[in-house]
Formats: structure tokens, sequence, C-alpha cells
């Protein structure tokens, strides 16, 4: 069996989480992805979670995440000779990534002498040009700016930031889908040149948001904050208390309606003719919220999801991270699997979430320790031992 | 030339994550065929179907409809019938990929799943995206994006530590979803190129949530421990959190991650500098947060956001989705294409978030309208005559006109 992109030459040089996660899709499914970092180590080597087992720049759990089935690499592409040996690494490769604005230091032209076919992939928090071009990105200024922040939170403000990395790794799996596309085109002689590929984050999150931008400009009305888990058009919609744990509610069709009730045992509310679209339930919130939460409280969360469900009813279970590894779903699915890093030990970790029948991606990885492939990767390139000494002390490279 | 020009997908899917995933595909030049029938139309084109909004043609005027299926040619086909059936499986012969997204089955008791479709192209590429995945207790369970943003466990890592889980309030597990489909399908065509070997996909979309929660899942992992939320603060950095502009409902998002963004902000807001360190400012975090509100109070939340990125520290104007239209990066961008619509009028377009160079991918057409290459499709692709066109039409297998759904 062979994996889907063998074959597949990916160097990142880029380091952040939105490169490191596209880097992981292609090291996934059977590309050689070599992570080339500064002597300092990438920059996802500084992020949460951290693990107590291993100390800096190897004790990043997310990190291991990133880089699991990749070679890492130290060495510094700023320094003139380090950029020789880069592009000495380099020659011949499907992809360059990058996270950087600007002509430096690599550049297509560079690039494209020694890689004929590249695609250097460049994504970054707003795209290679624009007033924003040299603002500082993170989740939530992203978040914000999207117009999806605005919406989250109790009515009177302020609105919720979501948590975490959530933007970059829609970036990375954004810039995954481009990148890739891009390495097909040459494969199918669609494409002769090497290219440079502008992924913006801040773009790629818009795909949240679009729809309602373009609802707001025909209409010119925008959906107003209403309160926690709960945004139009669908009511009943959110997460409720049950005596065990959580249930996620959606109900958007008459029949879901009609079947909600049911299962709560609420048939006066079914038969309310205003109750029947969306909107009209949705605009009599206030009552119809503490009545079925009241009745979602006396009962078990499992059973009543999977009583719901027999009903045609979307009804979730919403398991908390403590009980997420256990839940039956993903157990059968297989949907996590096992990262090892040399000094972190072994850490469960979700796997690729799409299932190729025929070439899966591989079940976990081990993630190297930093700098681990420096000598071996240069090696190959000609630089003898006397020479990877005197660049290991000019700081040009670094074997961690 | 696009990139993927010369691949064909026919798409069945319908809602927002299948709809995504083919619209990154036409987006790089494949031919997307979107397969509809006018009484099962797209529910995206609206799910509360009455007498009068067909009347009324509202089914071409959905914006969330039109803002997915862009680019894309749009039959209709009564897969229910015989006809319909059989020519949806001779466009499935001369395609390279099909996407679907029907509740689990559908397709099979119309006798077009995977097994049935592989029988006519044995190369197919094939996706199906059901909520929780084709395999497993729960493959027959029906959601939406919120029931799978739900099953994620996302929710529990954002919100007040003593509020509820808190969800993003669009259908997030329907746009990831899409995300990781089109992943799926380039993922399978490059095989497909290099061995002539198709496949068949299977996405669980709750499963395509978990990287957006690897922090929470990962901490899990390594303490054992789920983490405490902390609604918009941060325990190791401040001050961090949605500050108010001024005007009615204006916020600003301002996180202080370094010191050095620190110092920056400082000399921009001299009323801070009585705080010191990191270990001050976390300890007295009310405080802060307060002086700092009373001068973002007073000043506009996108001329806050210009004032402090000009200095390097992390500011957002905390956009309303009015906003994004007129949003001076995107318009720099190019990133609205404006295209006439059929019953609509002149509308926006998002291009795609990459771009060869400065210009972004040009959007070549607006979304179809329903059945309107039905023509092109039957004759061109599938050697149809007129006289074969009149006698689907009479029968009811095609049309360009959406009907009222017989009851389930």
């Amino acid at each position: 069996m062979t994996a889907a992109l063998a074959g597949i030459r990916v160097l990142d040089v880029g380091g952040t989480i939105a490169t490191g996660y596209c880097g992981k899709l292609f090291a996934d499914h059977g590309a050689e992805v070599v992570d080339v970092e500064p002597p300092h180590g990438a920059a996802t080597r500084a992020l949460a979670p951290f693990n107590d087992r291993a100390s800096a720049p190897d004790n990043s759990a997310l990190h291991a995440y990133l880089s699991a089935n990749k070679r890492s690499v130290s060495l510094d592409v700023r320094s003139p000779e380090g950029r020789g040996l880069f592009l000495a690494l380099a020659r011949n490769a499907d992809v360059v990534l990058d996270a950087s604005v600007g002509g430096d230091p690599l550049s297509l032209a560079d690039l494209g002498a020694v890689a004929p076919r590249v695609v250097f992939s460049r994504v970054t928090w707003f795209g290679q040009n624009g007033p924003y071009a040299g603002f500082t990105g993170t989740d939530s200024v992203c978040h914000a700016l999207i117009g999806m922040v605005r919406s989250i939170g109790p009515e009177e403000g302020p609105p919720l930031l979501p948590s975490g990395y959530q933007a970059q790794i829609v970036g990375g799996l954004t810039a995954y889908i481009g990148t890739l596309g891009h390495v097909i085109a040459a494969e199918l002689g669609n494409r002769t040149a090497a290219c440079q590929l502008d992924t913006s984050i801040y773009e790629a999150n818009m795909c949240f948001t679009e729809v309602g931008a373009v609802g707001a400009f025909n209409t010119g009305v925008v959906a107003p904050r209403m309160g926690v888990n709960r945004f139009p058009p669908t009511f009943p919609l959110g997460i409720y208390p049950c005596r065990d744990g959580w249930i996620g509610v959606t109900a958007l069709t008459p029949s879901q309606w009609a079947s909600f009730c049911a299962l709560l045992d609420l048939p006066d509310l079914a038969a309310v003719p205003a109750y029947q679209t969306t909107l009209g339930r949705l605009a009599d919130a206030a009552v119809l919220e503490p009545i079925f939460k009241r009745k979602v409280a006396e009962q078990s969360a499992a059973d009543l999801f999977h009583r719901g469900q027999s009903m045609r009813i979307p009804l979730a279970l919403v398991p908390t991270m403590e009980q997420l590894f256990d839940v039956d779903q993903y157990v059968a699915r297989g949907a996590f699997g096992t990262i090892s890093h040399p000094l972190q030990g072994n850490m469960t970790a979700p796997l690729t979430p799409f299932k190729l029948y025929r070439t899966p991606a591989l079940p976990g990885g081990v993630a190297p320790k930093f700098g681990a492939d420096t000598r071996a990767s240069l090696a190959a390139v000609g630089v003898d031992e006397t020479a990877f000494e005197r660049l290991c002390r000019a700081n040009v490279v670094a074997e961690g | 030339m696009k990139p993927l020009h010369g691949v064909r997908v026919v798409d069945l899917s319908m809602g927002w994550a299948g709809p995504l995933a083919a619209r990154h595909l036409v987006d790089m030049g494949a031919e997307v065929i979107k397969v509809e029938s006018c009484e099962r139309f797209d529910w995206w084109r609206g799910w509360e179907a009455t007498e009068e909004w067909i009347a009324l043609n509202a089914a071409e005027q959905s914006a969330a409809f039109n803002t997915v299926n862009r680019n894309k040619l749009d039959v209709t086909l009564d897969l229910t019938s015989a006809d319909g059936s059989a020519l949806l499986k001779r466009l499935v012969a001369i395609a390279d990929v099909v996407v679907e997204n029907y509740s689990s089955g559908v397709l099979p008791k119309l006798g077009l799943d995977y097994a049935a479709l592989k029988e006519v192209n044995p190369q197919l590429v094939m996706l199906s995206m059901p909520a929780f995945g084709g395999s497993g207790p729960w493959s027959r369970y029906r959601a939406y994006g919120s029931t799978v943003e739900h099953a994620s466990g996302l929710p529990h890592l954002s919100g007040e530590p003593d509020g509820p889980p808190t969800m993003v309030h669009v259908a997030y597990g329907d746009a990831v979803g899409g995300l990781n489909g089109a992943a799926a399908l380039l993922t399978a065509l490059r095989h497909r190129r290099r061995t002539g070997e198709g496949q068949y996909l299977d996405l669980s979309q709750s499963e395509g949530l978990f990287p957006l929660g690897i922090h929470g899942i990962l901490h899990r992992s390594v303490t054992d421990h789920a983490p405490i939320r902390t609604g918009n603060r941060s325990d190791t950095c401040a001050p961090h959190g949605v500050y108010p502009a001024s005007g009615d409902d204006q916020w600003v998002v301002i996180q202080v991650l370094t010191e050095e963004q620190w110092r920056a902000l400082v000399e921009t807001i001299v009323e801070l500098r009585s705080f010191g360190g990191i270990a001050d400012r976390l300890a007295r975090r009310d405080e802060l947060d307060r002086e700092l509100s009373a001068w973002t109070r007073a000043r506009p939340a996108r001329e806050i956001m210009t004032q402090l990125q000009s200095v390097g520290v992390p500011a957002a104007a905390v956009h309303s989705m009015a906003d994004l239209i007129d949003d001076p990066q995107l318009a720099a961008r190019r990133f609205w294409q404006m295209l006439e619509r059929a019953y609509v009028g002149t509308q926006p377009n998002p291009v795609a978030p990459y771009r060869v160079g400065e210009a972004p991918i040009p959007i070549d057409a607006p979304a179809p309208t329903l059945g309107q290459h039905n023509r092109r499709v039957l004759t061109e692709l599938l050697g149809l005559t007129d006289p074969d066109l009149a006698r689907l039409t009479q029968a009811g297998v095609i049309g360009d006109r959406p009907m009222m759904p017989r009851p389930e």
C-alpha cells in the first residue's frame, strides 16, 4: 500500500501553527516534510500546552503534535551561508512553506532556480499586501475582524473570544488545500513554472462569516448578540445541563420541533401555531427555554441523546475533555492515536479527521527532537564533519 | 490555466459543508456539476418552503446558497425516477469525483451509493461526509453544524469559567467540514493521478473539529485534566480581552502578549504607567482593565486598532458582519468580487483565500439558478437531444422551477 502523497517533498521555514498544521497534513499522508528551524527553534516550540517531562526547546506538546512524522533541521536561513544550505536542501522540492511578509530571506526566483516546480506557499495572517499586512495577528484578532466574536456572549457585552489556536488551524488547513491543489496542477501539466501562493489566515477564516456579510449587504440586517449559545435563525439551539452531563440541542425543521416536544412530553408546545417556524420560536425563547430546560435537567444525557436521535432529532452529547477519549463513537472510529516524542513520551492526539480507505493517513507517529536531523540532512548535501562543526560554532546550524 | 483544469466533479451535496468543499475545487478550475431536483432542491435555498415562498422564487434569493455555489453548473435530476438515476450514473461515468452529504441511507435506497457508482466508474473518488462518520454506533445519527460542534467537545474550551460551554455563533462544524472535505478530495485526487486508483473517503465532521480544540485535547493528554475556561482573560498575559470603544455596542480586542508589547502600549497610553511587570499586571487585572477601558471608550474601534497595531500591539476592531464589505484590508485585496446574479442583482462574492501573485483567482460566474445548465450538461456531455429534453421535462425528471416537496 502506498501513501497518497508519497514522493512529495515539503520544507517548512515558517515555524508557525498554520504552516505546521499544513505541513502535518502533508506528512500524515506520506510526504517527506522537513521543519527547517532557526537555531533557537521554531516559534511553535514556545507554545502551550507544555509537557513537564521535558524542557525547552522540546517541551511543547503542541509542537510535538504538529511535528510528528517530520524531520527537524536547525538552520539559520537568514545568514548568507545558511541560506545557501537551505537552497541546497530545497533542490527539487515540491513545496516550501513560509510565514513571512515581503521578499526576505527567500524569494521565488531563488527557489525556482533550484526547484523548478516548487509552490512557494506563504501563509500569513493578512496576506502579502494591504493595509493590515504589517499587523500583528492573533487568533482573537482574526476572530474579531471576521465578525465572529461580536455575536458571541451576553447581550450587554463584552463579546466572548473563542479560545486557543482555532484561526491558525483553519489557516493551515486552508493552505493545505491551496498548496496541494497547486502541486497537483504541476503534476497534471496545468502549471509549468514555480509559483508563489499567498494564503491569508484572515481570508481563510472568512468562510465562517462570508454568508452573513453577503446577507447584511443584501438586507442591511445584522443579527444582534442575543446571549451565550443563542443566535438566529434556529431555536431551540444550545447546550443544556442534564443530571449527569451536557446535551446539545438543535431543532430546526417543523418535524424536529414536533419530535423534540414529544421527546420531552410537551404536547402543548408542539401545537402552538406560532412555534412552527424557527423564528417564531426564537421570538419567544425567553418563555420556551425555561420550560424545556427543566425537563432536560431531570434526564440522563446519554439516554436523552440516543432516544432523541432515534426520533431523528439532532441532539448531541457534549463531552468534556476528560470524557472525550472514551466516547464510544470516537473509540469505534479510532479517532485518536498516539504521538511519541523522545523526551516527552507518549501523548494521545486526534488523527487526521478524514479517512481515505485505500490510502489511510498515518495512525499517530514520532515527533523529532529539536535539530535531530540536522547533521544527516546536511551531510546529504555535501557538508562534511569539519564543515559541520564550523557551522555549529558559527551558530548557522544547531543539533539541539 | 487554472490548477485543476480537466478535473470533473459531480456534486450531490447540499447545505454548507459539501458545497464549500466543492467550491474549493471549482475555484481552482475543476468543472463542478451540482445535481438537485425541482422537488429536492438544495435545502440551503430554504428549508421552510411554502406555496408563497415557491411563487416568489425565493429559492433563488438565498445569500447562503448563492455564496457557496458560484462557478458551478446546475442540473436537476429526479433521482427517484429510473431516468434520473440512469442519467446520474452516466454523469458519474465521465467524472473523477463525487461529493455527497445526504443522510446515511438515502443513496443506498436510491441505488446510488459508492458500491453502485464504482460499478460505472472504477476509478471514482467519492466523498461522503456524515456528521459522525460512516462507521461506529452513531453513524446513522443526524446532525447540523451545531450538533457536530456540540459532539466535538469544543464548546467546553470557550466561555466564562462559571458559564456554560460556549459555542461560536455560526454553524462552525459545517464550514470546517467543508475545508476537511476539500483537503480529503485533493489528497485522494493526487493518489488517483499517480496510480489510477480511486477510493471512498469518509469524513466525520465532528472529528474534523478536534484539531481546532487541540489546545484543550493536548492539555488533557499531558495533565490528565481538562483546562479551566478563562473567558476573555489569559492566565499568563495582561491586559488581554475585549474592551469598549466609542459608539453603541462597539468593541476592540487588545492582547498584550510580551513585555515589549507592554512597553509599546504604555508609551501610547501614559495613563497605564503605574502598572509594572507581568506579575503586577496579573495581580491588578481588574484595575488595569478599568484604566484601559476608560481610554478605549473615548475612541473608535478601528482607530484604536490602527494606532496600537502601528506600535506592534495586537489589537482589532470587533467587526459586525456589515463591516466586512468595506473592511480596508479586504478592499485592498479585492476580496469581494461583485457579480450580477439573476433574481438578486449585484452580489458580493468572496474570492478564494489563496492566490498566486497579487490578483485573486477570478470568479467566472455567480451561483447557478436551479437547472440552469440542464441543456448544456445533458446535450454536450451526455449527448441527449432536444426531444429527449422535452420528454424528460414532461415526465418531471428535469425542470428549472422549485416545487413543493411531497411530505416525507
